[in-house]
């Protein structure tokens, strides 16, 4: 057998790994207390007033920020796009350079979004 | 004793068009393994009934079979653990040569091709010394026998049989891990391609089935790590 070609999938592995912890780890707690407890008023609401939580995300030069949402939705995203790249495999379903650009680059894009969103509301004031 | 329904797959590339399932009654007892029982229908029933066995013990790895669609050993497997129809087809993902045997050319060749054996300069008489330290790193993943059940369980195999496995994968951890060997170098070109430790998904049904309990699926996770730790180092080198 001839040496096989390098493949660049220690990029992705990477990036699957780490969302796939902070899917564990951050994402629970986020939806609980974001998605389910505040919206229940079950959540002094308090803690969750806007110049409060802008304060929290600005705070560190607007790195906690940043990384919030590094680790709650770009990471994550490329969690998603990973599995959904090999279970097109998985599914015989047009597997292909195509549908991983497509995969990835998803995640690129609605990440960089979501952080000039994070980064508009950090520098807003 | 007591009579266990046997439904074996016979298949014959020279005469059938496509293989089909036959039923035998067979006595047993708790003692009788699936094993037992195929060689009776071969000695008692149908001498033209093909398989492949050898030790009886679990040693040798040849009886690999699908028992109700699950890779087993025949040898290790046990009719007192079925309470209907047994279900007896050769091992998934790999060509049939005839009834229960299978072609396993080509899994022999990805073994061969990670380079399964101590490469060093060593060339003195003296006995080359390890701590339990070093043996432990490698002792695991050095029990197998080569049966082929992971590449059965393994669903990525069965639709690239390009992908080097899990036994192979296995096999290359098992020399990079040995402090003996300095040919790790030489092996993870083959770890690195699309083929290699990265044609897993982690699905872990290898170390399922593991006669040897292995683990497997440890391994091409370890290698998946040593891939990435290469591929870093790769890019700082010239
Ligand atoms: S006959 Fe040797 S492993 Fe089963």
């Amino acid at each position: 057998m001839s040496s096989p070609k390098r493949s660049d999938e220690p990029v992705w592995w990477a990036l699957f790994s780490a969302g796939g912890v902070c899917f564990a780890v951050f994402l629970p707690g986020s939806i609980l207390a974001l998605g389910i407890l505040w919206p229940l008023g079950l959540l002094n609401s308090s803690v969750l007033q806007y110049a409060q939580l802008l304060s929290l995300l600005q705070s560190g030069y607007g790195l906690t920020g940043l990384a919030f949402t590094g680790a709650v939705i770009c990471l994550p995203l490329f969690h998603a796009a990973h599995r959904i790249h090999h279970g097109l495999h998985d599914l015989k379903c047009g597997y292909s350079s195509a549908t991983k650009l497509l995969c990835y680059g998803l995640a690129a894009a609605l990440s960089m979004l979501a952080l000039y969103l994070t980064l508009h509301l950090i520098l807003a004031d | 004793m007591t009579d266990y329904q046997l439904l074996i797959q016979r298949y014959d590339p020279e005469h059938d068009n496509e293989p089909r399932l036959q039923r035998f009654t067979v006595p047993g007892d708790h003692t009788t393994s699936v094993l037992d029982a195929l060689l009776y229908v071969q000695q008692k029933r149908d001498v033209t009934l093909g398989l492949r066995w050898s030790c009886r013990m679990a040693i040798c790895g040849s009886c690999g079979v699908m028992v109700n669609g699950i890779p087993k050993l025949g040898c290790k497997t046990f009719l007192r653990d079925y309470h209907s129809d047994i279900t007896i087809e050769p091992l998934a993902h790999f060509a049939v040569e005839k009834d229960l045997i299978v072609d396993m050319t080509q899994f022999l060749a990805h073994l061969s091709a990670i380079k399964p054996y101590l490469i060093n300069d060593y060339s003195g008489t003296a006995l080359h010394k390890q701590t339990p330290t070093q043996l432990a790193k490698y002792q695991q993943f050095s029990n197998c026998i080569n049966c082929g059940l992971c590449y059965s369980a393994c669903p990525q195999f069965g639709l690239n049989p390009e992908f080097l496995g899990p036994a192979a994968i296995t096999l290359a951890q098992r020399y990079n891990l040995d402090s003996r060997d300095n040919g790790k170098a030489a092996r993870m070109p083959q770890l690195n391609g699309k083929n290699g430790a990265w044609g897993c998904t982690f699905v872990g049904f290898c170390s399922d089935v593991c006669p040897k309990q292995l683990d497997p699926a440890a391994a091409v996770n370890q290698a998946k790590v040593e891939s990435a730790k290469d591929f870093i180092i790769s890019m700082f080198k010239p």
